[in-house]
Protein backbone atom coordinates (compact mmCIF):
# COMPACT_ATOMS: atom_id res chain seq x y z
CA UNK A 1 0.00 0.00 0.00
CA UNK A 2 1.53 3.40 -1.19
CA UNK A 3 0.71 6.47 1.34
CA UNK A 4 -0.62 10.03 -0.32
CA UNK A 5 0.78 11.38 3.35
CA UNK A 6 2.81 9.67 5.89
CA UNK A 7 4.01 10.88 9.25
CA UNK A 8 6.07 9.65 12.08
CA UNK A 9 6.60 10.83 15.16
CA UNK A 10 5.56 14.60 14.47
CA UNK A 11 5.78 17.08 17.50
CA UNK A 12 4.42 20.28 17.55
CA UNK A 13 3.67 22.44 20.80
CA UNK A 14 2.45 25.72 20.19
CA UNK A 15 2.43 26.74 23.63
CA UNK A 16 1.13 25.81 26.90
CA UNK A 17 -1.99 23.77 27.25
CA UNK A 18 -2.13 21.49 23.76
CA UNK A 19 0.44 19.95 21.69
CA UNK A 20 0.39 17.35 18.79
CA UNK A 21 2.42 14.45 19.91
CA UNK A 22 3.91 11.42 18.45
CA UNK A 23 1.46 11.64 15.55
CA UNK A 24 1.74 8.69 13.45
CA UNK A 25 -0.76 9.29 9.99
CA UNK A 26 -0.93 6.86 7.08
CA UNK A 27 -3.08 8.36 4.27
CA UNK A 28 -3.62 5.75 1.99
CA UNK A 29 -3.25 7.23 -2.12
CA UNK A 30 -6.81 6.79 -3.25
CA UNK A 31 -8.38 6.39 -0.20
CA UNK A 32 -11.19 8.99 1.33
CA UNK A 33 -9.99 9.35 4.57
CA UNK A 34 -11.86 10.76 7.59
CA UNK A 35 -10.59 12.75 10.08
CA UNK A 36 -12.91 12.83 13.05
CA UNK A 37 -12.06 14.25 16.22
CA UNK A 38 -13.77 16.89 18.79
CA UNK A 39 -13.63 20.74 18.81
CA UNK A 40 -9.87 21.33 19.53
CA UNK A 41 -8.71 18.21 18.83
CA UNK A 42 -5.76 19.15 16.85
CA UNK A 43 -6.95 18.55 13.27
CA UNK A 44 -6.94 21.81 11.77
CA UNK A 45 -3.16 21.87 13.28
CA UNK A 46 -2.68 18.67 11.95
CA UNK A 47 -3.89 19.57 8.41
CA UNK A 48 -1.59 23.33 8.80
CA UNK A 49 1.41 21.25 9.76
CA UNK A 50 0.83 18.85 6.99
CA UNK A 51 0.50 21.56 4.10
CA UNK A 52 3.68 23.13 5.51
CA UNK A 53 1.64 25.86 6.48
CA UNK A 54 2.94 25.42 10.14
CA UNK A 55 6.41 25.12 10.60
CA UNK A 56 6.57 20.66 12.55
CA UNK A 57 9.59 20.98 14.94
CA UNK A 58 10.32 17.48 15.11
CA UNK A 59 9.06 14.06 13.10
CA UNK A 60 8.63 13.44 9.60
CA UNK A 61 5.99 14.36 7.04
CA UNK A 62 5.33 13.21 3.63
CA UNK A 63 3.01 14.42 1.32
CA UNK A 64 2.88 13.41 -2.66
CA UNK A 65 6.09 11.67 -2.18
CA UNK A 66 7.75 15.26 -0.92
CA UNK A 67 9.14 15.61 2.71
CA UNK A 68 7.43 18.58 4.16
CA UNK A 69 7.87 21.36 4.74
CA UNK A 70 10.73 21.38 1.60
CA UNK A 71 8.24 20.19 -1.07
CA UNK A 72 5.58 22.65 0.09
CA UNK A 73 5.56 24.22 -3.31
CA UNK A 74 5.22 21.03 -5.73
CA UNK A 75 2.96 19.76 -2.98
CA UNK A 76 0.40 22.66 -3.42
CA UNK A 77 0.38 22.58 -6.71
CA UNK A 78 -0.92 18.82 -6.83
CA UNK A 79 -3.12 19.54 -3.90
CA UNK A 80 -6.02 21.19 -3.71
CA UNK A 81 -6.73 23.06 -0.15
CA UNK A 82 -10.49 24.00 1.47
CA UNK A 83 -9.18 25.49 4.99
CA UNK A 84 -11.14 25.77 8.15
CA UNK A 85 -12.10 29.13 8.13
CA UNK A 86 -12.59 31.61 4.57
CA UNK A 87 -9.15 32.47 3.29
CA UNK A 88 -10.32 34.43 0.43
CA UNK A 89 -9.86 38.24 -0.36
CA UNK A 90 -13.12 39.99 0.53
CA UNK A 91 -12.37 42.81 -1.95
CA UNK A 92 -12.49 40.88 -5.27
CA UNK A 93 -15.40 39.45 -6.87
CA UNK A 94 -15.93 35.32 -7.53
CA UNK A 95 -14.87 35.98 -11.43
CA UNK A 96 -11.50 37.98 -10.36
CA UNK A 97 -11.02 35.13 -7.20
CA UNK A 98 -10.76 32.61 -10.05
CA UNK A 99 -8.74 34.23 -12.30
CA UNK A 100 -5.97 34.62 -9.60
CA UNK A 101 -6.64 31.44 -8.64
CA UNK A 102 -6.23 30.08 -12.32
CA UNK A 103 -2.94 31.94 -12.78
CA UNK A 104 -1.29 29.70 -10.00
CA UNK A 105 -2.45 26.07 -11.19
CA UNK A 106 -1.19 24.68 -14.07
CA UNK A 107 -3.73 22.04 -14.52
CA UNK A 108 -6.22 24.80 -13.85
CA UNK A 109 -9.83 23.54 -15.56
CA UNK A 110 -11.63 26.78 -17.07
CA UNK A 111 -14.28 25.10 -18.69
CA UNK A 112 -15.26 22.94 -15.29
CA UNK A 113 -14.14 25.85 -13.16
CA UNK A 114 -17.63 27.72 -15.15
CA UNK A 115 -19.33 24.42 -15.02
CA UNK A 116 -18.97 24.20 -11.41
CA UNK A 117 -19.82 28.09 -11.19
CA UNK A 118 -23.24 27.49 -12.93
CA UNK A 119 -24.14 24.30 -10.81
CA UNK A 120 -23.05 25.95 -7.57
CA UNK A 121 -25.46 29.02 -8.76
CA UNK A 122 -22.44 31.54 -8.12
CA UNK A 123 -22.52 35.16 -9.48
CA UNK A 124 -19.56 35.76 -10.93
CA UNK A 125 -19.43 39.84 -10.29
CA UNK A 126 -20.34 39.37 -6.60
CA UNK A 127 -17.56 40.26 -4.24
CA UNK A 128 -16.38 37.63 -1.93
CA UNK A 129 -17.36 39.44 0.91
CA UNK A 130 -21.01 39.59 0.24
CA UNK A 131 -21.39 35.83 0.10
CA UNK A 132 -22.98 33.73 2.25
CA UNK A 133 -21.17 31.06 4.35
CA UNK A 134 -22.81 28.55 1.83
CA UNK A 135 -21.70 30.31 -0.98
CA UNK A 136 -18.19 30.94 0.28
CA UNK A 137 -18.18 27.27 0.76
CA UNK A 138 -19.05 26.33 -2.98
CA UNK A 139 -16.30 29.03 -4.01
CA UNK A 140 -13.53 27.13 -2.22
CA UNK A 141 -14.48 24.01 -3.10
CA UNK A 142 -15.27 25.25 -6.69
CA UNK A 143 -11.04 26.64 -6.21
CA UNK A 144 -9.60 23.10 -4.69
CA UNK A 145 -11.59 20.92 -7.93
CA UNK A 146 -10.80 23.19 -10.82
CA UNK A 147 -7.11 22.89 -10.38
CA UNK A 148 -7.75 19.12 -10.76
CA UNK A 149 -5.40 17.93 -7.47
CA UNK A 150 -4.33 14.65 -6.87
CA UNK A 151 -5.33 15.13 -3.25
CA UNK A 152 -8.07 17.15 -1.74
CA UNK A 153 -7.53 18.32 2.03
CA UNK A 154 -10.44 19.94 3.37
CA UNK A 155 -10.60 21.08 6.88
CA UNK A 156 -14.55 20.90 7.83
CA UNK A 157 -15.46 22.00 4.54
CA UNK A 158 -19.42 21.62 5.36
CA UNK A 159 -19.23 23.15 8.24
CA UNK A 160 -21.78 25.39 8.76
CA UNK A 161 -23.60 24.69 5.80
CA UNK A 162 -27.23 23.71 5.18
CA UNK A 163 -28.26 20.38 3.92
CA UNK A 164 -28.80 21.29 0.81
CA UNK A 165 -25.28 23.36 0.30
CA UNK A 166 -23.72 20.75 1.98
CA UNK A 167 -25.07 17.63 -0.42
CA UNK A 168 -24.34 20.08 -3.63
CA UNK A 169 -20.69 20.17 -2.41
CA UNK A 170 -20.36 16.88 -1.68
CA UNK A 171 -21.79 15.79 -4.56
CA UNK A 172 -19.47 17.58 -6.42
CA UNK A 173 -16.35 16.30 -4.56
CA UNK A 174 -17.51 12.78 -4.87
CA UNK A 175 -17.67 13.52 -8.59
CA UNK A 176 -14.16 14.12 -8.96
CA UNK A 177 -13.12 11.97 -6.38
CA UNK A 178 -14.90 8.64 -8.52
CA UNK A 179 -13.34 10.25 -12.50
CA UNK A 180 -9.79 11.09 -10.91
CA UNK A 181 -8.62 8.55 -8.67
CA UNK A 182 -7.50 11.21 -6.57
CA UNK A 183 -6.68 11.18 -2.40
CA UNK A 184 -9.28 12.98 -0.24
CA UNK A 185 -8.05 13.67 3.42
CA UNK A 186 -11.42 15.46 4.74
CA UNK A 187 -11.48 16.35 8.57
CA UNK A 188 -14.93 17.10 10.58
CA UNK A 189 -16.68 16.54 13.59
CA UNK A 190 -19.75 15.98 12.13
CA UNK A 191 -19.44 12.07 11.95
CA UNK A 192 -22.14 10.38 9.63
CA UNK A 193 -20.68 12.42 7.55
CA UNK A 194 -17.89 10.84 6.92
CA UNK A 195 -19.69 7.42 7.78
CA UNK A 196 -21.42 7.81 4.76
CA UNK A 197 -18.33 9.03 2.30
CA UNK A 198 -15.15 7.74 3.26
CA UNK A 199 -13.74 4.27 3.57
CA UNK A 200 -10.98 4.95 6.17
CA UNK A 201 -11.39 7.01 9.42
CA UNK A 202 -8.95 8.41 11.82
CA UNK A 203 -10.08 9.64 15.11
CA UNK A 204 -7.86 12.02 17.36
CA UNK A 205 -8.31 13.39 20.37
CA UNK A 206 -5.93 16.07 22.91
CA UNK A 207 -3.47 16.09 19.58
CA UNK A 208 -2.88 12.09 19.96
CA UNK A 209 -3.73 9.37 17.40
CA UNK A 210 -6.68 7.57 19.42
CA UNK A 211 -7.51 5.39 16.46
CA UNK A 212 -6.81 5.01 12.26
CA UNK A 213 -7.94 1.86 10.37
CA UNK A 214 -10.63 1.18 7.22
CA UNK A 215 -14.08 2.80 7.95
CA UNK A 216 -15.77 -0.91 7.70
CA UNK A 217 -13.40 -2.29 10.12
CA UNK A 218 -13.91 0.16 12.48
CA UNK A 219 -17.62 -0.22 12.47
CA UNK A 220 -17.68 -3.88 12.48
CA UNK A 221 -15.24 -4.11 15.41
CA UNK A 222 -16.93 -1.87 17.73
CA UNK A 223 -19.65 -3.33 19.62
CA UNK A 224 -22.15 -3.22 22.47
CA UNK A 225 -22.08 -7.37 24.27
CA UNK A 226 -25.25 -8.00 26.78
CA UNK A 227 -23.31 -10.17 29.07
CA UNK A 228 -24.63 -12.53 31.86
CA UNK A 229 -22.56 -14.13 34.57
CA UNK A 230 -19.99 -11.83 34.40
CA UNK A 231 -18.10 -13.00 37.96
CA UNK A 232 -17.30 -15.97 36.10
CA UNK A 233 -15.17 -14.91 33.31
CA UNK A 234 -11.47 -14.28 34.71
CA UNK A 235 -9.78 -14.74 31.20
CA UNK A 236 -8.07 -11.86 29.73
CA UNK A 237 -10.73 -11.14 26.70
CA UNK A 238 -8.80 -11.30 23.19
CA UNK A 239 -11.18 -7.79 22.18
CA UNK A 240 -10.62 -4.39 24.09
CA UNK A 241 -12.66 -3.71 26.63
CA UNK A 242 -13.37 0.00 26.25
CA UNK A 243 -16.29 0.65 28.64
CA UNK A 244 -18.39 -2.14 31.45
CA UNK A 245 -21.89 -0.89 33.22
CA UNK A 246 -24.43 -2.73 34.84
CA UNK A 247 -27.48 -3.86 32.93
CA UNK A 248 -30.29 -6.20 34.16
CA UNK A 249 -28.46 -8.45 36.35
CA UNK A 250 -25.48 -8.66 33.91
CA UNK A 251 -23.33 -6.14 32.13
CA UNK A 252 -22.92 -4.34 29.18
CA UNK A 253 -19.42 -4.09 27.71
CA UNK A 254 -18.31 -2.04 25.26
CA UNK A 255 -15.32 -3.52 23.21
CA UNK A 256 -13.33 -3.16 20.33
CA UNK A 257 -11.58 -5.42 17.84
CA UNK A 258 -14.81 -8.05 17.95
CA UNK A 259 -15.27 -10.94 15.61
CA UNK A 260 -17.86 -13.23 15.40
CA UNK A 261 -15.34 -16.06 16.35
CA UNK A 262 -14.36 -14.49 19.35
CA UNK A 263 -17.57 -15.84 21.01
CA UNK A 264 -15.78 -19.09 21.94
CA UNK A 265 -14.00 -16.76 24.62
CA UNK A 266 -17.18 -16.69 26.71
CA UNK A 267 -17.83 -20.70 26.08
CA UNK A 268 -14.34 -21.11 27.44
CA UNK A 269 -14.13 -18.40 30.35
CA UNK A 270 -17.66 -19.59 31.89
CA UNK A 271 -19.80 -16.14 30.49
CA UNK A 272 -23.09 -16.20 29.05
CA UNK A 273 -23.01 -13.87 26.00
CA UNK A 274 -26.85 -12.93 25.34
CA UNK A 275 -26.42 -10.81 22.37
CA UNK A 276 -23.51 -8.74 20.40
CA UNK A 277 -25.18 -4.86 19.67
CA UNK A 278 -23.70 -3.02 16.45
CA UNK A 279 -23.05 0.49 16.88
CA UNK A 280 -23.01 3.08 14.30
CA UNK A 281 -20.29 5.48 13.80
CA UNK A 282 -20.99 7.82 16.10
CA UNK A 283 -21.86 5.74 18.76
CA UNK A 284 -18.77 4.24 18.18
CA UNK A 285 -16.29 7.59 18.16
CA UNK A 286 -18.13 8.46 21.34
CA UNK A 287 -17.42 5.84 23.03
CA UNK A 288 -13.80 5.44 21.94
CA UNK A 289 -12.98 8.68 23.00
CA UNK A 290 -14.77 8.02 26.57
CA UNK A 291 -12.27 5.55 27.07
CA UNK A 292 -9.48 7.42 25.61
CA UNK A 293 -9.71 9.88 27.89
CA UNK A 294 -10.58 7.80 30.54
CA UNK A 295 -7.03 5.81 29.89
CA UNK A 296 -5.34 9.39 29.69
CA UNK B 1 -14.63 30.87 -19.92
CA UNK B 2 -11.91 32.50 -17.56
CA UNK B 3 -8.59 33.00 -19.30
CA UNK B 4 -5.22 31.98 -17.15
CA UNK B 5 -3.34 35.34 -16.29
CA UNK B 6 0.37 35.18 -15.14
CA UNK B 7 1.08 34.90 -12.04
CA UNK B 8 2.63 38.24 -11.54
CA UNK B 9 -0.30 40.20 -13.90
CA UNK B 10 -2.98 38.15 -11.37
CA UNK B 11 -1.12 39.10 -8.25
CA UNK B 12 -0.45 43.13 -9.52
CA UNK B 13 -4.72 43.00 -10.47
CA UNK B 14 -5.41 42.37 -6.62
CA UNK B 15 -3.13 45.44 -5.82
CA UNK B 16 -4.54 47.83 -7.73
CA UNK B 17 -8.13 46.77 -7.06
CA UNK B 18 -6.78 47.53 -3.54
CA UNK B 19 -4.80 50.78 -4.11
CA UNK B 20 -6.23 52.51 -6.84
CA UNK B 21 -8.53 55.13 -5.30
CA UNK B 22 -5.39 56.55 -3.35
CA UNK B 23 -3.74 56.23 -6.06
CA UNK B 24 -5.42 58.11 -8.09
CA UNK B 25 -5.75 60.86 -5.42
CA UNK B 26 -2.11 60.70 -5.94
CA UNK B 27 -1.80 60.68 -9.00
CA UNK B 28 -4.05 63.71 -9.28
CA UNK B 29 -1.73 65.52 -6.69
CA UNK B 30 1.33 65.23 -8.26
CA UNK B 31 0.02 66.08 -11.63
CA UNK B 32 -1.44 69.47 -9.26
CA UNK B 33 1.69 70.46 -7.63
CA UNK B 34 3.92 71.74 -10.58
CA UNK B 35 1.38 73.70 -11.75
CA UNK B 36 -0.12 75.39 -8.41
CA UNK B 37 3.76 75.89 -6.89
CA UNK B 38 3.64 78.09 -10.63
CA UNK B 39 0.43 79.95 -10.22
CA UNK B 40 1.40 80.86 -6.71
CA UNK B 41 4.78 82.50 -7.75
CA UNK B 42 3.53 83.81 -11.09
CA UNK B 43 3.62 87.21 -9.07
CA UNK B 44 6.88 87.50 -7.64
CA UNK B 45 8.73 90.81 -8.09
CA UNK B 46 11.68 89.27 -8.92
CA UNK B 47 14.15 85.91 -9.52
CA UNK B 48 14.39 85.52 -5.35
CA UNK B 49 10.74 85.69 -4.72
CA UNK B 50 9.98 83.30 -7.48
CA UNK B 51 12.58 81.13 -6.33
CA UNK B 52 11.51 81.33 -2.92
CA UNK B 53 7.94 80.52 -4.12
CA UNK B 54 8.66 77.46 -5.55
CA UNK B 55 10.88 76.14 -2.77
CA UNK B 56 8.08 76.61 -0.48
CA UNK B 57 6.01 73.89 -2.03
CA UNK B 58 9.26 71.70 -1.62
CA UNK B 59 8.34 69.94 1.13
CA UNK B 60 5.38 69.17 -0.56
CA UNK B 61 6.73 66.50 -2.50
CA UNK B 62 8.68 64.96 -0.31
CA UNK B 63 5.60 64.16 1.58
CA UNK B 64 3.70 62.84 -1.17
CA UNK B 65 6.67 60.42 -1.69
CA UNK B 66 6.44 59.61 1.53
CA UNK B 67 2.75 58.95 1.94
CA UNK B 68 3.12 56.92 -1.55
CA UNK B 69 5.45 54.78 -0.59
CA UNK B 70 3.60 54.18 3.00
CA UNK B 71 0.36 53.52 1.17
CA UNK B 72 1.56 51.67 -0.96
CA UNK B 73 3.32 49.56 1.22
CA UNK B 74 1.17 48.56 3.17
CA UNK B 75 -2.25 47.95 0.76
CA UNK B 76 0.79 45.10 -0.34
CA UNK B 77 0.12 43.38 2.24
CA UNK B 78 -2.96 44.52 4.14
CA UNK B 79 -5.42 41.43 3.01
CA UNK B 80 -2.89 38.96 3.34
CA UNK B 81 -2.08 39.57 6.83
CA UNK B 82 -5.60 39.94 7.85
CA UNK B 83 -6.42 36.48 6.27
CA UNK B 84 -3.44 35.45 8.45
CA UNK B 85 -1.14 34.80 5.01
CA UNK B 86 -3.52 31.21 4.41
CA UNK B 87 -4.33 32.14 0.96
CA UNK B 88 -0.68 33.16 0.11
CA UNK B 89 0.52 29.95 1.88
CA UNK B 90 -1.37 27.98 0.09
CA UNK B 91 -0.52 29.18 -3.38
CA UNK B 92 2.21 26.83 -5.03
CA UNK B 93 5.01 29.91 -5.45
CA UNK B 94 8.30 30.16 -3.09
CA UNK B 95 7.60 33.08 -0.74
CA UNK B 96 10.57 34.81 -2.04
CA UNK B 97 8.93 34.66 -5.05
CA UNK B 98 5.84 35.55 -3.81
CA UNK B 99 7.26 39.04 -2.07
CA UNK B 100 9.60 39.92 -4.83
CA UNK B 101 6.41 39.25 -7.64
CA UNK B 102 4.06 41.67 -4.53
CA UNK B 103 7.17 44.56 -4.28
CA UNK B 104 7.46 44.75 -8.32
CA UNK B 105 3.90 44.84 -8.46
CA UNK B 106 3.89 48.19 -6.06
CA UNK B 107 6.54 49.25 -8.01
CA UNK B 108 4.28 49.30 -11.23
CA UNK B 109 1.55 51.33 -9.08
CA UNK B 110 4.19 53.79 -7.90
CA UNK B 111 4.63 54.99 -11.17
CA UNK B 112 1.86 56.32 -11.88
CA UNK B 113 1.94 58.97 -9.61
CA UNK B 114 5.87 59.53 -10.75
CA UNK B 115 4.55 59.69 -14.54
CA UNK B 116 1.84 62.11 -14.03
CA UNK B 117 4.26 64.53 -11.66
CA UNK B 118 7.09 63.90 -15.06
CA UNK B 119 3.95 65.36 -17.41
CA UNK B 120 2.70 68.30 -15.08
CA UNK B 121 6.32 69.29 -14.30
CA UNK B 122 7.18 69.17 -18.19
CA UNK B 123 4.20 70.81 -18.51
CA UNK B 124 5.61 74.04 -16.42
CA UNK B 125 8.91 73.56 -17.76
CA UNK B 126 7.59 74.87 -21.13
CA UNK B 127 5.43 77.44 -19.97
CA UNK B 128 5.90 81.26 -20.59
CA UNK B 129 5.72 81.73 -16.67
CA UNK B 130 8.98 80.89 -15.80
CA UNK B 131 10.85 84.06 -15.19
CA UNK B 132 13.91 83.95 -18.74
CA UNK B 133 16.88 83.87 -16.40
CA UNK B 134 15.55 80.65 -14.52
CA UNK B 135 15.84 77.14 -15.29
CA UNK B 136 13.37 74.40 -14.46
CA UNK B 137 14.49 70.61 -13.90
CA UNK B 138 11.54 68.36 -14.69
CA UNK B 139 13.70 65.60 -15.32
CA UNK B 140 15.96 66.03 -11.79
CA UNK B 141 12.33 66.39 -9.74
CA UNK B 142 10.31 63.71 -11.04
CA UNK B 143 13.95 61.37 -10.25
CA UNK B 144 13.97 62.87 -6.92
CA UNK B 145 10.10 62.16 -6.33
CA UNK B 146 10.35 58.24 -7.60
CA UNK B 147 13.64 57.88 -6.02
CA UNK B 148 11.94 58.67 -3.03
CA UNK B 149 8.97 57.40 -3.29
CA UNK B 150 10.98 53.95 -4.10
CA UNK B 151 12.85 54.03 -0.86
CA UNK B 152 9.75 54.75 1.32
CA UNK B 153 7.89 51.89 -0.38
CA UNK B 154 10.92 49.77 0.42
CA UNK B 155 10.97 50.48 4.21
CA UNK B 156 7.01 49.98 4.58
CA UNK B 157 6.70 47.37 2.83
CA UNK B 158 9.27 45.51 4.46
CA UNK B 159 7.99 46.38 7.49
CA UNK B 160 4.24 45.73 6.81
CA UNK B 161 5.91 42.04 5.44
CA UNK B 162 6.93 41.51 8.48
CA UNK B 163 5.04 39.47 12.02
CA UNK B 164 2.81 42.39 13.68
CA UNK B 165 5.42 41.42 16.71
CA UNK B 166 8.26 43.05 14.36
CA UNK B 167 6.17 45.64 13.53
CA UNK B 168 5.85 45.89 17.41
CA UNK B 169 9.59 45.76 18.13
CA UNK B 170 10.49 48.60 15.63
CA UNK B 171 7.57 50.97 17.03
CA UNK B 172 9.06 49.71 20.38
CA UNK B 173 12.45 51.03 19.51
CA UNK B 174 11.28 54.11 18.34
CA UNK B 175 9.16 55.32 21.06
CA UNK B 176 12.33 54.14 22.83
CA UNK B 177 14.50 56.63 21.30
CA UNK B 178 12.05 59.18 22.16
CA UNK B 179 11.68 58.41 25.73
CA UNK B 180 15.39 58.40 26.11
CA UNK B 181 16.00 61.88 24.54
CA UNK B 182 13.08 63.33 26.84
CA UNK B 183 14.85 61.88 29.97
CA UNK B 184 18.43 63.14 28.68
CA UNK B 185 17.13 66.36 28.21
CA UNK B 186 15.06 66.62 31.98
CA UNK B 187 18.06 65.55 33.26
CA UNK B 188 20.28 68.38 31.44
CA UNK B 189 22.18 66.15 29.52
CA UNK B 190 23.70 68.08 26.09
CA UNK B 191 23.44 64.85 24.08
CA UNK B 192 20.82 65.10 21.95
CA UNK B 193 19.71 61.70 20.74
CA UNK B 194 16.86 62.36 18.19
CA UNK B 195 19.16 64.54 16.40
CA UNK B 196 21.77 61.98 15.48
CA UNK B 197 19.49 59.45 14.47
CA UNK B 198 18.26 62.21 12.24
CA UNK B 199 21.09 63.42 10.96
CA UNK B 200 22.20 59.62 10.49
CA UNK B 201 19.07 58.83 8.70
CA UNK B 202 18.77 62.15 6.69
CA UNK B 203 22.28 63.27 5.92
CA UNK B 204 23.64 61.65 3.21
CA UNK B 205 24.35 58.97 3.18
CA UNK B 206 21.83 57.85 5.50
CA UNK B 207 18.97 55.82 4.19
CA UNK B 208 16.19 58.98 3.94
CA UNK B 209 18.76 61.32 2.38
CA UNK B 210 16.62 61.65 -0.78
CA UNK B 211 14.20 63.04 2.05
CA UNK B 212 16.38 66.02 2.40
CA UNK B 213 18.09 68.72 0.02
CA UNK B 214 16.30 70.80 -2.14
CA UNK B 215 13.10 69.49 -4.15
CA UNK B 216 13.32 72.30 -6.95
CA UNK B 217 11.65 72.45 -9.81
CA UNK B 218 12.98 76.06 -11.10
CA UNK B 219 16.04 77.18 -9.68
CA UNK B 220 19.14 79.47 -11.23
Amino acid sequence: MTFAIETSGLQFRPGRGFEISNLNMHVPSGALYGFLGPNGAGKTTTIRLLLGLTPKQSGSITVLGRSMPGGSVDVMARTGYVPERPHLYPTLSVDETLRLHSAFHVRWDSAWADELKRQFSLVGERRVASLSKGETGKLMMLLALAQQPELLVLDEPTDGLDPVVRRDVLEALLGYVSSHSATVLISSHLVHELERICDWIAVMDRGRMVAELPMQEFKDGIKRLVIADVARTTKEPPFTVLARKQSNGGEQWLVRGWTNGMRDYFAHSGGTLREVIDLDLEEGFVELLRSFRGAA
Amino acid sequence: MTTRPSRWRALFETQWKWTRGVLLLIAVTTFALPLLSLRSSAGARDDSSFISSIQAWAVGYAFVAAGLGLLVGIFSWSYDHRLRHVYALSLPVERWRYSLMRFTGGLALISLPVATLFVSAEIVAHSSLVPPMLHAYPVALTLRFAFAALVAYSVFFAISSATARTAGYILATIGLLFVLDIVLRSAGSRIDVLGHVTDILFAAPGLLAVFGGRWMLIDV
